[in-house]
């Protein structure tokens, strides 16, 4: 057996805060009734059971108008007290503040797609048919800052479906909102703590429903600023996040063929950049230069003027040849490059998470592996 | 078991005496023609309502085959034992057979088709001959509903939402959906007929006042049954139209609305809710009377919140759909509505639980499966005001807590209403009675085991689980082993029956004509009735209300026989005079509160 899940789930969101003062609510006071009513049930069950000594004549009693008075008007009541405290916290979460993020987030059957406002975009789920198990394990994650007392940070979700309709379910947050095919819907959240928590796909979609699953990270602010700029793995894949601009420079990076002398491989004729930003770069001829933004700039547009040690200046200058915001995200890649992550020269962009591939399909991810 | 009267009270003023046994049917309605076409085309209420049992009972059992399917992949977390599709088409089946071909019919047309002409006093349904047809087309929409299913099974869910049902699913919705169809037709069927047999069919003196409340519960019920399925009946030729020919009704990318379909489906599938419990209700009135030998508790709120469930149960069914992006404001309409549908329901609760007040009561099978039926229903209906309530239902909305939530209200409200009316009335259909002490056992292991099955379904729908996932994270694999540990015992309780009822139609004590000493016109005509169900000569008359067990008289004013239970005719207090044919007629009326 596996670890058990705490007794109350994780309240993560201002919402979830706001759902589990009703429920409790609502939880006590229907207890209160219920057991009153079993207790009656049982009292008379057992104080009114035909004994054997007991008397089988039974009183004659029709009902009482005054009991049924109360006993339709005081749960009435009651109900309606649910109904004031459902509303509200209905009303909090229908209402996204007006400074919300907007997140726009697409289902279709098995996966999610998430793009956030500088277009750039996270892929959650993927399509069994397509995937490896171990894919699966590095399936992305909606990244989500998190918000504090001093800085509220509200995300505003807006869905939508490409084929049949789904539903978009965090129960940490304890939202939940149907993504419909032809029209969009809307959910917000304001998370509160940090941590990783389970998407659902909440309405049934297909085949491969129960595996149309993903994580939200809800990560500090800062490092959702350096994941925006395509600096941090908090999407859970190693490449840059599609739609970035980091990942916009790598399609540069290969398409301007700086790959050819920039790789990984023996036959490369320039240093590999991975790491570079923010290292310490021995140059030709003594000294040393941090490799910042600027430095980075300088090496592509006189690559001439601080050669590395060790190698020949071989490459041509690319000034003029790259417009300002093209140079800024190579840039943006350059500095996003990990170690092991250099493309090989023939590599195209990796496809899509669970787009269809090019080896003979596996099987899905339930049979193997059990614990 | 057969009564006798109590000699000691003969000549005691005021108190009158239980009537003589009447004399065995000849032929009764089972013995009047045995040739199976003899049953094939019976137009007698009674052949076609055990037609109908024995029906549903298949229907139960290939339901509950799916369901244990269900529950064994459930013991994996990442549905190790069935393929995705295969768990998918299981609980689909499993939905569509037991909502549509089980709960639907179980009260209505088994125990409803048998007993409301003899509660009434007539001799059958008005329209005999569409009773007779209503089967008939019940079978042919089952005859689809299985074609689907042996021709792999449909994958949609029983709600059959667009645009998966329509586009997505490559499985066989067409005659899934043709079946649920046809088989809609034997429900309105069932309902016309019941609606005009007791407009026009109740014997001298039976007012609407004095009607037996399992007769108000079943009228409720028809007219949902009038009045609702039309409306998915559309709604499936339409959802039918688009799959076959591709035009856009609910599909949005070929220019539909797959809310719409939702609005319309849950239309008529809220209501069908109360017809499936609805006639619980009208059992547990029954039987919580006879074995608590007390009048009912408010008869007029008890039968006057069955119509309002009926028509109340009309304007709430937007509640399944508080996140599929409909209004804001019609949210908040619909929350406000269904917090009403539940007041009637509590009402039903403490009146029943009233009744039991200064009662006499003994615990019979039926009665067990009744006070089940309290505590169950109970528990359904108020985890049900989470899902009315909006905020907790945009949590809990298609978890498992949903899940079980129904469960507590369809198969421990409605399944063990069902069992107590199939208890009481056996003897009354059979003219035999089952073993008492199986038939408890069955009752209390029954109970247990819902209980082990469900309760863990509410908590991991607390914690969010999504229902129709054969892969869960596996966290929570402890909560589904237990529930499928308990569904196991659920099965072994609904096993002990389908051994001892069949069995006591061969082995069981022949039953008298009123063996639990109830005060309905059917317990006047002798076990199993013939086939007009009372004598041409001594057609009933009904004399006052259907409960007067305190008085100790039935509806034609007679006296009862001695009730089963310990302190019968031998104990004191039948030496006494004061138990069976008890008190005298005269006795005050008492009032409570």
């Amino acid at each position: 057996m596996n670890d058990l899940p705490p007794a109350v789930p994780v309240a993560a969101s201002t919402h979830a805060v706001d759902f589990e003062y009703a429920f409790w609510y609502i939880t006590a006071a229907v207890t209160v009734g219920s057991l009153a009513v079993f207790g009656a049930l049982l009292y008379f069950c057992v104080a009114h059971r035909r004994g054997a000594e007991g008397t089988g004549s039974t009183p004659r009693i029709l009902g009482s108008v005054r009991l049924e008075l109360a006993w339709t008007l005081i749960p009435t009541v009651i109900f309606f007290s649910f109904f004031a405290v459902g509303a509200v916290v209905y009303s909090r979460a229908m209402r996204p503040p007006e400074d919300a993020m907007e997140v726009f987030v697409f289902g279709k059957q098995w996966m999610w797609k998430a793009q956030y406002p500088n277009g750039q975009r996270v892929i959650i789920g993927g399509n069994p048919r397509n995937m490896l198990p171990q894919e699966r394990e590095k399936i992305g994650k909606l990244v989500l800052p998190v918000s504090t007392k001093d800085s509220r940070r509200p995300v505003r979700i807006t869905l939508t479906s490409e084929d049949v309709i789904h539903d978009f379910g965090i129960p940490a947050f304890r939202s939940k909102m149907d993504a419909l095919p032809g029209r969009y819907t809307t959910a917000w959240y304001e998370p509160t703590k940090v941590g990783e928590y389970h998407i659902f796909c909440d309405q049934y979609c297909g085949t491969w429903h129960s595996l149309m699953v993903g994580k939200v990270a809800v990560v500090p602010q800062d490092e959702f600023d350096r994941w925006l700029a395509g600096l941090s793995t908090a999407q859970g894949t190693e490449h840059p996040v599609d739609g970035s601009d980091a990942q916009e420079g790598r399609n540069l990076f290969l398409k301007l063929q700086c790959i050819k002398c920039h790789s990984a491989n023996a036959e490369a004729r320039a240093p590999v950049l991975e790491g570079l930003y923010g290292s310490r770069v021995p140059l030709k001829g003594g000294g040393a230069e941090i490799a910042d933004e600027d430095y980075i700039r300088q090496s592509i547009l006189k690559p001439r003027a601080k050669v590395v040690e060790g190698w020949e200046p071989v490459m041509p200058s690319y000034e003029g040849q790259l417009a300002e915001d093209d140079l800024e995200k190579v840039v943006r890649y350059i500095k996003s490059l990990r170690r092991g992550t250099t493309p090989d020269r023939t590599d195209r962009m990796p496809a899509p998470v669970g787009a269809p591939a090019e080896r003979s399909p596996q099987a899905p991810p339930s049979s193997p592996e059990k614990k | 078991m057969t009564p006798t009267a109590n000699p000691r009270v003969q000549g005691v003023p005021g108190l009158t005496p239980p009537p003589p046994e009447p004399p065995p049917a000849s032929p009764n309605y089972l013995e009047n023609g045995t040739s199976l076409w003899s049953w094939l085309s019976t137009v007698d209420h009674k052949r076609i309502g055990i037609l109908y049992l024995l029906t549903i009972s298949a229907v139960f059992v290939l339901g509950g085959v799916a369901a244990g399917l269900v529950r064994l992949n459930l013991v994996t977390y990442n549905s190790g034992i069935l393929s995705e599709d295969a768990y998918n088409r299981a609980f689909t089946a499993h939905g569509v057979l037991m909502l549509f071909f089980f709960l639907i019919p179980a009260v209505p047309a088994v125990l409803g088709n048998f007993l409301i002409p003899m509660m009434i006093g007539a001799k059958d349904l008005a329209f005999p001959k569409l009773n007779l047809a209503s089967w008939y087309v019940f079978l042919v929409g089952l005859v689809f509903g299985a074609w689907a299913i042996l021709n792999g099974g449909i994958d949609t869910g029983w709600t059959l939402y667009p645009p998966y049902s329509t586009r997505g699913s490559q499985s066989s919705v067409v005659p899934g959906v043709v079946g649920v169809f046809v088989s809609g037709f034997s429900s309105i069927m069932t309902g016309l007929n019941i609606l005009v047999t007791v407009h026009k069919m109740r014997a001298p003196g039976m007012t609407w006042g004095r009607l037996p409340l399992f007769v108000w519960s079943l009228y409720a019920t028809s007219l949902i049954q009038l009045l609702g399925t039309p409306v998915v009946a559309i709604t499936l030729i339409l959802l039918g139209v688009e799959r076959v020919t591709g035009e856009g009704i609910f599909d949005p990318a070929i220019g539909g609305d797959p809310v719409l379909f939702q609005h319309l489906f849950w239309f008529y599938s809220h209501p069908a809710v109360y017809i499936m419990i609805l006639p619980g209700f009208g059992v547990v009135s029954e039987v919580i009377t006879c074995f608590s030998r007390k009048n009912i508790f408010g008869y007029h709120a008890v039968a006057w919140s069955s119509m309002g469930i009926a028509v109340v149960g009309f304007l709430l069914w937007a509640h399944h759909m508080f996140v599929a992006g409909i209004s804001y404001y019609s949210a908040l309409l619909f929350s406000f509505l269904s917090m009403l549908v539940a007041v009637p329901s509590a009402i039903k609760v403490f009146n029943w639980t009233a009744t039991l007040y200064r009662g006499s009561i003994t615990f019979q099978a039926p009665m067990l499966f009744v006070i089940g039926f309290i505590i169950l229903f109970t528990v359904g209906g108020v985890t049900g005001l989470f899902l009315a309530t909006l905020g907790t239902d945009i949590h809990l909305h298609d978890t498992y807590f949903v899940v079980a939530h129904f469960h507590f209200v369809m198969v421990g409200g409605m399944v063990l209403g069902y069992m107590a009316g199939l208890h009481f009335w056996w003897p009354k259909m059979t003219g035999r009675m089952y073993s008492d002490w199986w038939s408890r056992v069955s009752a209390a292991i029954i109970i247990v085991g819902f209980f082990l099955t469900f309760v863990p379904q509410f908590y991991i729908g607390y914690h969010g689980i999504p229902r129709r996932y054969p892969n869960y994270p596996p966290e929570f694999q402890i909560y589904h082993v237990l529930s499928t540990a308990g569904a196991s015992i659920l099965g072994l309780g609904y096993l002990i029956p389908a051994l001892y009822l069949p069995l006591s139609l061969f082995y069981g004590e022949k039953a008298g004509a009123n063996p639990w000493s109830a005060t309905g016109l059917e317990w006047a005509s002798p076990s199993p009735p013939p086939v007009f169900n009372f004598d041409e000569e001594r057609m009933p008359v009904v004399v006052c209300g259907p409960y007067e067990y305190a008085l100790g008289i039935d509806q034609l004013g007679r006296g009862l026989p001695e009730p089963p239970g310990p302190g019968g005719a031998e104990g004191p207090a039948g030496r006494a005079g004061v138990t069976g044919p008890a008190g005298p007629m005269q006795k005050e009326t008492e009032v409570v509160g």
